[in-house]
C-alpha cells in the first residue's frame, strides 16, 4: 500500500516541476510581461524598471527558481493586476470550485452507476444512457450551461441564471443556485464514468459466479447491485482521477458561463489580463491536483483490491 | 471466419444494387450512419454556403436583435446580421479548424507514438513520461495559456489545437505498435532482413491506420469542442470571421432577447462535434 503511493508520488511530484517549469518558460519566452503590463504607450525606460523590479531581466531558469522557492513557501506573489496576494485571492476561490467539482462528481458517479446498474427496463434505458454519454463527450459545456440556463431560468423561472450565493444567505439558496453548474459540469464526468462502468459491467455479466449468483435465485437486483457492481466499479475508480484534469478545463468554462466566483473564473480573467503570477499559481495547482488525484485512485485501487495491494 | 461473418457475406451477395448494399452495411451500423449523415450535413453547408446562405453574413443593418422572421430566419445579432447566414458561415471556420487541428496532432503525436511504441528501451522511457506529462495538463487549459502566449489567429489556434491534442495519439499509437510488433509477421520482415524503419513504414504502420482513423474523427471533435471554447472565452479567432463559439459569446449576453443569436451556432457546434465523435467511436 505504501509502495503504491511512493511510486505515484515518485512519478507525480517531477511531473508537477517539469509542468511550472514549462509554463514559466513559455511565458517568460513567448511574451515580454512588463511591456503586456504596460501597455502600448509603455516607454523602454519603464519597461527596464518594471523588469528590474520584478526581475524579467534575469535568466529564465533562475527566475523560476526563484518562484518556485517562494512558492513552495507558500508566498505565490502578488497579482500584477489587483496587487493582491495571490495566495490570498485563491483562497477565496478554491472553495468555490472544489464544492462544485464535488457534486458534479457525485452527481455522475451515482447516476451513471445507477443507470446502468438497474436492472429493469433496459431496452428504454439504454439508448437514453448511450445519447447521454455521447452528448457528455461531444457537446461542449458552454452550450449546455446556455440550454440549461434558457430552459429553467429564462423560459420556466424556476432557477437563477448565473451567480454565487454563499451558505451563510441560507442553504436553499446556496444551493439553488449550484443546481445547474452541477449539471453542466458534471455531463462530462458522467460521460467518462458511464462508458468505462458500462463497457466492464457487460463483461463482468458474462462471469461464472454471475451465474451461480442467478442460479442461487437471487433477484435481478440483487445480482446487478451487489454481486456485478462492486467488481465493475474499479475501472471507475481509475478512471476518474484521470479525467480530474480534462474536468478542471470544464470548470474553467462552466464556471464563466455561471460567473462564479472560482478557480476558472479567475484563471480566464488572469489570461485575459496577462496576469502571470496568478496563471502560474493555478496551472500549478491545477496539475498538482491532477497528481493527488491519480494519486488518492490509485491508492482507492489498492483499498479495494487485494491483488494489487498485495504486489 | 466465423459464422456471422458468412451469413453476413451471403447476404450482401444476393443484393442487386448500391443503394440497397450501402443501406444494409449503414443500417447494421447506427452510430456510424448518423454520424455521417450528421457530419456530410455540416461539409454540405460549409462548402456550399455562399449557395445556402441568404444573406452576405459580415453585412450589418439597423435591424438589431430582432427576432426570427422569414427574411431572417434565426433573427439578427447586435450589429444586424443574419444569424442564419452566419451560422452556416461558421461551418468553413469550424471544420478548418477542427480538421487542421486533428491533422497537426497525428502529424506529431503518430510519429513520436510509433518510435516509443516500436523501438522501445530508452526511446520509450524518455518519451513515456513526456507524453504523461502533457496528458496531465487539461487540453483546454493548456490552449489558454499558449493562446494568450502567441496570440489569437487562425493559424495559431490550429497549431496549438495539434500541440495540445497530440498526446492523445501518441499513447494510442504506442499502445497498439506495442501489439503489433509482437505479431509474427514483424519477426518474418525481420528474417528477411528488413531494418526498423522499413518495417514501421512497411508493416506496423499500414495496420494502425484503422486505429488512427477512429481516434482521428474523435480529435476532430475535441478541437472543435475546444476552439469553441475558447472563442467562448474571448480568445478564439479574430471577430470578423463567423465563428459559432465567438456568436454564442456574444449572443449569450442577448439571451433574453433573440436566443437564436446564441443557441442556434451553440447548437450547430453541438452537432458537429457529436456527428465526429460518433464517426469515430462507431470504428473502435
Amino acid at each position: 500500500m505504501f509502495g503504491v503511493v511512493v511510486r505515484r508520488l515518485a512519478l507525480g511530484v517531477p511531473t508537477i516541476f517539469a509542468a511550472t517549469l514549462l509554463l514559466f518558460v513559455s511565458v517568460a519566452k513567448l511574451g515580454s510581461p512588463a511591456a503586456e503590463m504596460l501597455g502600448q504607450d509603455a516607454t523602454p525606460d519603464a519597461i527596464a524598471a518594471l523588469n528590474l523590479k520584478y526581475g524579467f531581466d534575469k535568466p529564465v531558469l533562475e527566475q523560476y527558481l526563484n518562484w518556485l522557492a517562494s512558492a513552495l513557501h507558500g508566498d505565490l506573489g502578488r497579482s500584477y493586476v489587483s496587487q493582491e496576494l495571490v495566495s490570498e485571492t485563491l483562497i477565496h476561490a478554491l472553495p468555490v470550485s472544489l464544492e462544485l467539482a464535488f457534486w458534479a462528481f457525485l452527481f455522475a458517479l451515482l447516476a451513471s452507476v445507477i443507470l446502468n446498474t438497474v436492472p429493469v427496463g433496459r431496452s428504454l434505458l439504454t439508448p437514453f444512457t448511450t445519447s447521454l454519454n455521447v452528448i457528455g463527450m461531444a457537446v461542449p459545456n458552454f452550450m449546455l450551461g446556455l440550454f440549461l440556463i434558457f430552459f429553467f431560468a429564462i423560459r420556466l423561472k424556476i432557477l437563477p441564471t448565473t451567480g454565487w450565493v454563499g451558505w451563510d444567505q441560507g442553504p436553499f439558496e446556496h444551493l439553488r443556485h449550484l443546481v445547474l453548474p452541477v449539471l453542466t459540469l458534471a455531463a462530462y464526468y458522467f460521460a467518462t464514468f458511464s462508458i468505462i462502468y458500462r463497457a466492464e459491467f457487460l463483461s463482468v455479466q458474462r462471469r461464472l459466479f454471475v451465474r451461480v449468483a442467478a442460479a442461487k435465485g437471487l433477484s435481478n437486483w440483487h445480482v446487478a447491485f451487489t454481486h456485478i457492481l462492486p467488481n465493475a466499479i474499479l475501472p471507475v475508480i481509475t478512471i476518474a482521477g484521470l479525467s480530474i484534469g480534462q474536468a478542471i478545463g470544464g470548470a474553467v468554462v462552466t464556471e464563466t458561463i455561471f460567473s462564479m466566483p472560482g478557480v476558472g473564473g479567475l484563471f480566464v480573467s488572469s489570461i485575459v489580463g496577462h496576469d502571470f503570477p496568478t496563471m502560474l499559481a493555478i496551472g500549478m495547482i491545477t496539475v498538482a491536483g491532477v497528481v493527488l488525484f491519480n494519486t488518492i485512485a490509485d491508492l482507492l485501487l489498492a483499498i479495494v483490491n487485494p491483488l494489487i495491494r498485495m504486489s | 471466419m466465423t459464422a456471422t461473418d458468412t451469413t453476413r457475406r451471403l447476404e450482401i451477395s444476393s443484393i442487386k444494387s448500391f443503394g440497397e448494399y450501402a443501406w444494409k452495411r449503414l443500417s447494421a451500423r447506427p452510430r456510424l450512419t448518423v454520424g455521417c449523415i450528421l457530419v456530410a450535413f455540416v461539409v454540405f453547408m460549409g462548402i456550399f454556403a455562399p449557395w445556402i446562405a441568404p444573406n452576405d453574413p459580415s453585412e450589418s443593418s439597423i435591424n438589431v436583435l430582432i427576432g426570427p422572421t422569414h427574411a431572417n430566419w434565426f433573427g439578427t445579432d447586435d450589429l444586424g446580421r443574419d444569424v442564419f447566414s452566419r451560422v452556416i458561415y461558421g461551418a468553413r471556420t469550424s471544420l478548418i479548424i477542427g480538421i487542421g487541428g486533428a491533422v497537426v496532432a497525428v502529424l506529431v503525436g503518430a510519429p513520436i507514438g510509433l518510435l516509443a511504441g516500436y523501438l522501445g528501451g530508452v526511446v520509450d522511457l524518455i518519451l513515456v513520461p513526456v507524453i504523461d506529462l502533457f496528458l496531465a495538463m487539461p487540453a483546454l487549459v493548456l490552449a489558454l495559456i499558449i493562446i494568450t502566449m502567441v496570440g489569437a489567429s487562425f493559424g495559431n489556434i490550429v497549431l496549438v489545437l495539434g500541440f495540445v491534442m497530440w498526446p492523445i495519439i501518441a499513447r494510442l499509437v504506442r499502445g497498439q505498435a506495442l501489439t503489433v510488433k509482437t505479431q509474427p509477421f514483424v519477426d518474418a520482415a525481420k528474417v528477411a532482413g528488413a531494418g526498423p524503419i522499413w518495417i514501421m513504414r512497411k508493416h506496423v504502420w499500414p495496420n494502425l491506420m484503422r486505429v488512427i482513423a477512429a481516434q482521428f474523427a474523435i480529435i476532430v471533435s475535441f478541437c472543435i469542442f475546444t476552439s469553441a471554447s475558447l472563442s467562448f472565452l474571448g480568445l478564439g479567432v479574430p471577430p470578423p470571421t463567423p465563428d459559432w463559439g465567438g456568436m454564442v459569446r456574444t449572443g449569450s449576453d442577448f439571451l433574453s432577447i433573440n436566443p437564436l443569436m446564441s443557441l442556434a451556432p451553440g447548437l450547430a457546434v453541438a452537432v458537429t462535434a457529436v456527428g465526429f465523435y460518433l464517426m469515430g467511436s462507431a470504428v473502435e
